[in-house]
Parts: structure tokens; C-alpha cells; sequence
């Protein structure tokens, strides 16, 4: 049971798995140190990404490229529009953090609501079949969908930070997250880093729902649960560490994926919780990396 | 009938969910989005004794239920606030969903099917009307005695330590656990609500007291008024209502419940807009 | 002069910023001293050390000679340290007299099992602070103000509401953090009157007060400090007269 070909073969399916959830965790992370907001419009835009592709794809016919390209306008437009005239309004109003956490839900409800009218409640993908062709990499099955899973993850991330490190805009983001007044006062328009953050985040919510609807199943409610995963490997990275999230949402599919080893599947779950309870209880400004590394090392 | 007394009992419980809930966060000025969780953990309390305790009456099973969560909000509230106010949002949510999912997984629970067959107590062509009586009185009372609070010099200190806590506590007053009290009686009541829940519905699910359900109830105090005494009443009758109003269509469930949905949200969406400070709200006091 | 303050090798730092370096200070029983400083000097680091605001890196302070080190803000208060803020803290939402009714150090009405339990009791509790409130309004010439908001009174209204507010705490001693900044005209009067009254009632009081003349006309003994250390102790005269103190306050 504890053969090393297993271990890698658990190590490897749980990275690749954690691949859609790194991309969701990221985008709600990032928004949250740049807007201040724990938005969790962010479902509704989840919903609309999948559910256009979807309709995209098997409703009208599209290929997969065009699907994509239809997912990222509706997502990142209907992102944008939010930012405009919904949570700028608020902010202009100096609205409280209730406000906020009210206005995304519901709108995020209200989204989900309008997709079940439109397309039931059934179970969908993206594809027909699920199943992903799969090879035996020394001794190790890796499915397609594992690499495009990791292959997208690294490119989106690596993009990221390029873009945060080493263009103007990126800049400008990170000075807005650091203080939106001060970079005002610096001829920095906050409005416009929201705007940018909004679109950045929508690329990465539609990646993350391709790579979740070509691997199982898909109901209007779901992206509910998504958002809450992106709020642990959040709360778990440490507020404001958008690569410290990416890495806490590793290590909690990794954790979850071992614990295959040790206790029944249906308590997988729980675990997730448990580290979130625990990260509140004992952690409340976020694990920090080297402590999280110890933990890997210490498994 | 039957139906309309399901609603009225439905609202009575919002009614107490929402009065309590406005006493937290509208009063005590405490963040918490939790409040479901302990409508829960009374549901799931009194719930439990009910089936596996037979000997023990309805009201003890309540009131065990109430003190249960009473004893759950104090341990949240004394650990989180002492990190900060604005850490409570955090860690409320965390508790829910961590609580939650704990309900899912442990067996006695009944998991994620939800725990059914708890005994209907009252029966008879008047178990209707007796839930609708006991329900509505405890509603009512529950909307009084938050004013009664509220209006007094306990008030008083309440409104004094949400507009200047240094200097609340400079003037010899212990805020920490005047917020844990305020925490604790909100907590308590919704508590209740949950047990009379369990005993009228005779049903619970873990997936009626999630995030979803947190909206829920704050909006109804958003939307009623928050920190007004009745504005939570207000609320609460207006969104289980409205919905509601287009039973009598007939349409099919599938779009009968989006569509009930969609209304509730929409409606929602547009008091935010319009009148942030709710309807009996004063506009000072918009969040 | 019985003894109510003493403060023993305060030390505290933020950082870089010592703002309280070796204090050591007394007040006695109907004393009014003053307190002067440039800005930023640590005269309201000193009041937040002493009231519990904040905790020393090292020192001590006693009240009538009991060591109060452990003991939280709230708890101070109920001793008998009553303060003033220098941006008053009012509560916004809340008429004058329901500020005022909030400062009694010990009040039987806020007390969630009182409420239920114990209404006459609190009734005749309320009545008594009610009268009391009225009586210090009265001297400070502000009884027709009780029922009105505090946010709709002129600044230097609000400025008296938080001394009165501040002297419904009826303890030993008597911290007033700028009084009379942004003060102008009749309060002048009212409130050196008011302080002296308070002071004869045998409580200690410090005042910081950037206003030299307001507390040469009060006190007869003041202290000097700047970057948190006490440089001058003695007759408000000395004080002034003193060319290197002038000079670190006036800057010149
Ligand atoms: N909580 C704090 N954290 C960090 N620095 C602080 C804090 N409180 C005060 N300081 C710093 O300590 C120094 C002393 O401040 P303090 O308010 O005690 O001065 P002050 O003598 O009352 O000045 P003023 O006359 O302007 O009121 C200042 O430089 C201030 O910035
Ligand atoms: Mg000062």
C-alpha cells in the first residue's frame, strides 16, 4: 500500500487535480489583495464561464477555440460590468464590508438562478465523454487532462507574475492593493487597476472551468462550492499572498489526495475544513511558506 | 390552509432569525455572517434529544437546543474578537462551513440526507395552528425583548460601545464581553428557532444553513432595516411573501423554484440600489 | 498632600520612537499640574500609559499607593482614572445626556440579568445618574443642550460634553487631555472654573494643554517633556522662564 510508485502516482494525480482550484484560488485571491473585497460574485462569473462554453459547444456547435473566446467575453464583460456599476457604486457610497459580502452573493444567486431556469439542474460537461486518453510515464498514468491541467496552471501563473512583476499595469495593481488612496495621490487610477484585476481574474475563472467541465460533471450550484474552496486556500495562504495561496491550494488537493492512504474518502472533506478551522483558530493572519513546507516535509 | 400556516410559521421563525441576527450585527455592530449556523446547531440539538432521547419533553429539547448554541457562540466570539472585530467575518464563515461539514460526515447526523423522522409532538387537525401560536408568540416575544434591550441603559451602553469603543471602555466598561453577550443572546434565539423548526418540519438538512441561508437572513435585515427594532419583522414577511405569490400560477417545480429565485434576488438587488438603509431604516445608518 | 498618582521608570516605545523615557511623576490630592510639551512630545502616550490604553515596556504606576500594572483599561476606569480625550470621542449617535449617562463608573442598569431581574432597582439607579448628569451639566452651563445630539453642537459644546461626560467618573484622579484646544470665549471660564472645583474636591488633575496662559492661570506646578522624557518639574513660572524649554517648545 505504501509501494513508492503508489505514493508518486497519488502525488501526481492530486497536483494535477489541485490545477482548477489553484486558477480559481489565484483569481479570488487576487482580487481580494488588490479590490479589498472578498467577492463572491466570482460563483456567478464561474456559472456564466461554464455555462457559456457549454451552450457554446454543444448548444451551437462551436469549436473548442471559439467556445473559449465566447467564455471569456461573456465572463470578463459580465466581471467588468459588476466592477462598474455594481461594486463602484457601492464603494462610492462607502458601503461596509456587509454590503459587499450581501451584494456578491446574491448577485451570484441571482445568476445561478437564471442558469437553472435555462438549463436545469442535470449534471454537465464540456464533452461528451470525460474519459482523457492516458499514458504511463515510468510507471505513472498521466491523462491528457492532467497535463493540459498543469501545463495551463504554470502558463497562467507564470503570465501573472511576469505581467505583476515586470509590466506598468502590474505595477499599478500592486500599488493600488498596497494603498489605494496613496496611489491616487500618484496619478494611479484605482478604478482602472479594479477593472484590469476583474479581466485577469475572468481568464483565469475560464480556464479553471474548462478544465473542471472536461473532468466531471457540473450543476448551476457548484460554482457556490468552488468559491468556497478559493476562500480557504485564501484564508490558508495568508490574505494579500496571491502565490502563497496558489500554494496552499497544492497542498490542501495533496493532503486530501494522502489521506486516501490513512481514512475513508467521504472524510476528505472534512480535512479541508479542518485545516480551515485550524488556520482560523491558530493561524489568523495566514500559514506562512516555510511553515507550510515543514508540513509537507513533516507528512 | 395547510400552506399558509407553513408560510406563517415560516415567517415567524425569519421573524426571530432575523430580529436576532439585527440585534448582532444592526445593534451590537458585530460582523458575523454565522447566524444559520446556530439556527443549526438548535435544529440539530433538539433534533437529536428528540429521537434519541424519547423521555425528554419538546420544551427541554428546545431549550437544551438554545443553550447549545449559547455555549458554541460564546467559544467563537471569545476567541475570534480577541484577534479583532473584523476577524469575526473570517471565522464565523469558517466555523459555519467547518461545522457544517462536519454534520455531513458523521452518522448520527443523518450526513448529507439530513436527519428525519424527529417526532411531530403535537398531533392532530390542530398541530397547524398550535405550531402557528407557539411559533408566533415566540416571535413576538423574541422582537419585544430585543427592544426591550435595546431601548433601555443596556441599550444605551450597546449603542455607546458600537460608536466609540476606547472610549466606552475608558469609561469603565468591559466591551469584549458586553459583545460576547450580545453575541450570545442573538445566537441563542436563532438557537431556538431552530429547535421549533425541527419539531414543525420534523426534517433538517445541513444544506438549509449554508452560505446561501447567511444572505438570507441578512438581507431581510438590510432590507427591513437594520438597527431598527421591527425592520427585521418588515423584512422578513417581504421576501418569504413575494415569492411566494406566484404559486398560484402552477407552474412546474423546475421553474417554479428558480423562478420564486429569481424574484427573491432581483428584489433584493434593486433595495440595495435604491434604499440601502432598508425601509425602516434611517439613512445614517446605511451599511 | 495625600498621594494619589505615582508613576515609577515608565518606559515604552514604538519602534524607533521612545515615547516614554523614564518617566517619573507624582500627583497629590487637590494638585492641578500641568503638562506641556512640544507635539509629538508623548503627553498623550503618558495618559494612554496611565489609563491602560496602552501597556509599558517596563515601569510601574500606583493609585492611592495600590500597584494598578495588571489591571485592563475598563478596570482602571472603575478605579477611579477618569480622562478626556483630545479628539473627544463622543458618542456620535446619542443625545448629550445619554453620553453623559454612559460615564458613571459603575451602573447597576447595564447588566443584562439587572434588566430582567431587578427593573426597580435600576429604575432608582437610573433616576439617581439622571439627576447627577443634570446637576454637572448645570454647572458647565449646559442643561438645554441635554437632549440634543452631540454631533449638532457647536465644536466647543462638544468640547465641554466630553469634560462633563469624563467628571460623571467620580474617582481620584483626573486626566484632561487638551480642554481647550479649538476652545474659544465663555468656555474659557467655565472650564478653569469647573477644573478648580474638581481639583478642591481633593481629586488629583493633569492638564495637557498646548495654551501656556490657561495653565499658568490653573496650575501652580507643571511639567515639561519632549521626546518622552520629563526635562523640567516645577512652577509653571520656571517653566516659561526656562530659555532652553522655550526654545524646544516655540522652536525658535
Ligand atoms: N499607537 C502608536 N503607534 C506608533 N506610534 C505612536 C502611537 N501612539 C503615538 N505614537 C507616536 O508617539 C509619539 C508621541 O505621540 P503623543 O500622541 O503621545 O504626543 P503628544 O505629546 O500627545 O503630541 P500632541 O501635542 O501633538 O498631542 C508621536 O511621534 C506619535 O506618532
Ligand atoms: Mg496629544
Amino acid at each position: 500500500m505504501f509501494e513508492p510508485i503508489i505514493l508518486l502516482q497519488i502525488l501526481w494525480t492530486g497536483i494535477a487535480t489541485s490545477a482548477p482550484f489553484v486558477l480559481l484560488t489565484v483569481g479570488f485571491s487576487l482580487t481580494l489583495k488588490v479590490t479589498g473585497l472578498w467577492n463572491f460574485a466570482q460563483s456567478g462569473q464561474m456559472a456564466i464561464a461554464f455555462y457559456t462554453m457549454f451552450f457554446a459547444m454543444n448548444g451551437l456547435g462551436l469549436p473548442l477555440f471559439a467556445a473559449v473566446g465566447l467564455g471569456v467575453v461573456m465572463t470578463a464583460g459580465s466581471a467588468v460590468l459588476i466592477e462598474i456599476y455594481g461594486l463602484q457604486v457601492f464603494r462610492d457610497r462607502q458601503s461596509g464590508n456587509l454590503m459587499f459580502f450581501i451584494f456578491t452573493l446574491i448577485l451570484s444567486e441571482f445568476v445561478i438562478y437564471v442558469i437553472t431556469l435555462l438549463f436545469g439542474t442535470e449534471p454537465e460537461t464540456l464533452y461528451k465523454s470525460i474519459l482523457s486518453p492516458v499514458d504511463i510515464i515510468g510507471g505513472i498514468a498521466v491523462s491528457e487532462w492532467d497535463k493540459t491541467g498543469i501545463g495551463l496552471t504554470i502558463l497562467a501563473l507564470g503570465a501573472l507574475y511576469g505581467f505583476m512583476r515586470y509590466t506598468k499595469e502590474g505595477q499599478f495593481l500592486a500599488a493600488v492593493a498596497d494603498n489605494a488612496k496613496l496611489a491616487e495621490l500618484y496619478g494611479i487610477s484605482a478604478q482602472r487597476a479594479y477593472r484590469v484585476v476583474a479581466v485577469i481574474s475572468a481568464l483565469f475563472i475560464v480556464a479553471a472551468m474548462y478544465l473542471i467541465g472536461s473532468h466531471g460533471g457540473i450543476v448551476p450550484n457548484s460554482p457556490l462550492e468552488l468559491v468556497l474552496s478559493a476562500v480557504i486556500g485564501t484564508l490558508l495562504g495568508g490574505i494579500g499572498r496571491v502565490f502563497a495561496a496558489a500554494w496552499a491550494s497544492i497542498f490542501l488537493a495533496l493532503i486530501q489526495s494522502f489521506s486516501i492512504l490513512f481514512i475513508g474518502s467521504r472524510w476528505q472533506n472534512l480535512l479541508l475544513y479542518g485545516f480551515l478551522f485550524a488556520t482560523i483558530l491558530l493561524f489568523p493572519r495566514g500559514v506562512r511558506m516555510p511553515r507550510l513546507r515543514l508540513a509537507l516535509i513533516g507528512r | 390552509m395547510d400552506y399558509l400556516i407553513t408560510l406563517a410559521i415560516l415567517i415567524a421563525i425569519y421573524v426571530i432569525l432575523g430580529a436576532s441576527y439585527n440585534l448582532v450585527i444592526g445593534y451590537g455592530g458585530l460582523s458575523t455572517v454565522a447566524h444559520p449556523i446556530f439556527f443549526a446547531i438548535g435544529a440539530y440539538t433538539t433534533g437529536l434529544l428528540s429521537v434519541n432521547v424519547p423521555e425528554l419533553p419538546a420544551v427541554v429539547n428546545v431549550l437544551l437546543g438554545m443553550v447549545t448554541a449559547v455555549v458554541a457562540s460564546v467559544l467563537l466570539a471569545g476567541s475570534a474578537l480577541r484577534v479583532s472585530g473584523d476577524y469575526l467575518l473570517i471565522a464565523s464563515l469558517g466555523f459555519q462551513l467547518g461545522l457544517l461539514q462536519l454534520i455531513k460526515n458523521l452518522d448520527f447526523t443523518g450526513g448529507p440526507g439530513g436527519l428525519s423522522a424527529i417526532p411531530s409532538t403535537i398531533l392532530g387537525a390542530a398541530r397547524g395552528p398550535a405550531f402557528l401560536a407557539i411559533t408566533g408568540a415566540a416571535a413576538v416575544a423574541c422582537v419585544f425583548i430585543i427592544r426591550a434591550i435595546v431601548n433601555g441603559p443596556y441599550g444605551r451602553a450597546i449603542s455607546a460601545m458600537r460608536d466609540e469603543e476606547l472610549a466606552f471602555t475608558a469609561l469603565g466598561r468591559n466591551a469584549m464581553s458586553m459583545k460576547i453577550a450580545i453575541f450570545a443572546i442573538g445566537c441563542g434565539m436563532a438557537g431556538g428557532a431552530g429547535g421549533i423548526y425541527a419539531y414543525y418540519f420534523q426534517y433538517i438538512s445541513p444544506d438549509q444553513f449554508e452560505v446561501l441561508a447567511s444572505a438570507t437572513i441578512l438581507t431581510m435585515v438590510v432590507l427591513g432595516g437594520m438597527g431598527t427594532p421591527f425592520g427585521p419583522v418588515v423584512g422578513a414577511i417581504l421576501l418569504l411573501a413575494i415569492p411566494q405569490a406566484i404559486t398560484f400560477l402552477q407552474l412546474p417545480p423546475a421553474i417554479m423554484a428558480p423562478t420564486q429565485g429569481i424574484i427573491f434576488t432581483v428584489l433584493v438587488l434593486v433595495f440595495l440600489y435604491l434604499r440601502p438603509a432598508g425601509i425602516l431604516g434611517n439613512k445614517a445608518r446605511a451599511i | 498632600m495625600t498621594e494619589i498618582l505615582r508613576v515609577e521608570g515608565l518606559q515604552k516605545r514604538f519602534g524607533g520612537i521612545v515615547v516614554s523615557d523614564n518617566i517619573h511623576l507624582t500627583i497629590g490630592a487637590g494638585e492641578i499640574l500641568g503638562l506641556i510639551g512640544p507635539n509629538g512630545a508623548g503627553k498623550t502616550s503618558l495618559f494612554n500609559l496611565i489609563s491602560g490604553v496602552l501597556r509599558p515596556d517596563a515601569g510601574s504606576i500606583f493609585l492611592n499607593g495600590q500597584k494598578i500594572d495588571g489591571a485592563p483599561l475598563y478596570k482602571r476606569a472603575r478605579m477611579g482614572i477618569a480622562r478626556t480625550w483630545q479628539n473627544m470621542l463622543l458618542f456620535r449617535t446619542m443625545t448629550v445626556l445619554d453620553n453623559m449617562l454612559v460615564g458613571p463608573r459603575d451602573y447597576a442598569g447595564e447588566s443584562v440579568t439587572r434588566l430582567a431581574f431587578g427593573r426597580a432597582g435600576v429604575r432608582a439607579a437610573e433616576a439617581a445618574m439622571r439627576a447627577r448628569a443634570m446637576g454637572i451639566l448645570g454647572r458647565m452651563g449646559l442643561e438645554s443642550t441635554a437632549s440634543s445630539m452631540v454631533v449638532d453642537l457647536p465644536f466647543g459644546q462638544q468640547k465641554l460634553i466630553g469634560l462633563a461626560r469624563t467628571l460623571m467618573n467620580d474617582g481620584p484622579l483626573l486626566l484632561l487631555d487638551e480642554p481647550m484646544a479649538g476652545v474659544e470665549g465663555a468656555a474659557y471660564e467655565t472650564m478653569q472654573r469647573v477644573v478648580r472645583q474638581e481639583a478642591a474636591s481633593g481629586r488629583a488633575v493633569c492638564v495637557v494643554e498646548h495654551n501656556v496662559s490657561f495653565i499658568r492661570d490653573l496650575c501652580s506646578r507643571a511639567v515639561f517633556m519632549a521626546n518622552g522624557k520629563i526635562l523640567q518639574d516645577g512652577t509653571v513660572e520656571d517653566l516659561i522662564a526656562s530659555a532652553t524649554l522655550t526654545e524646544l517648545y516655540f522652536g525658535v
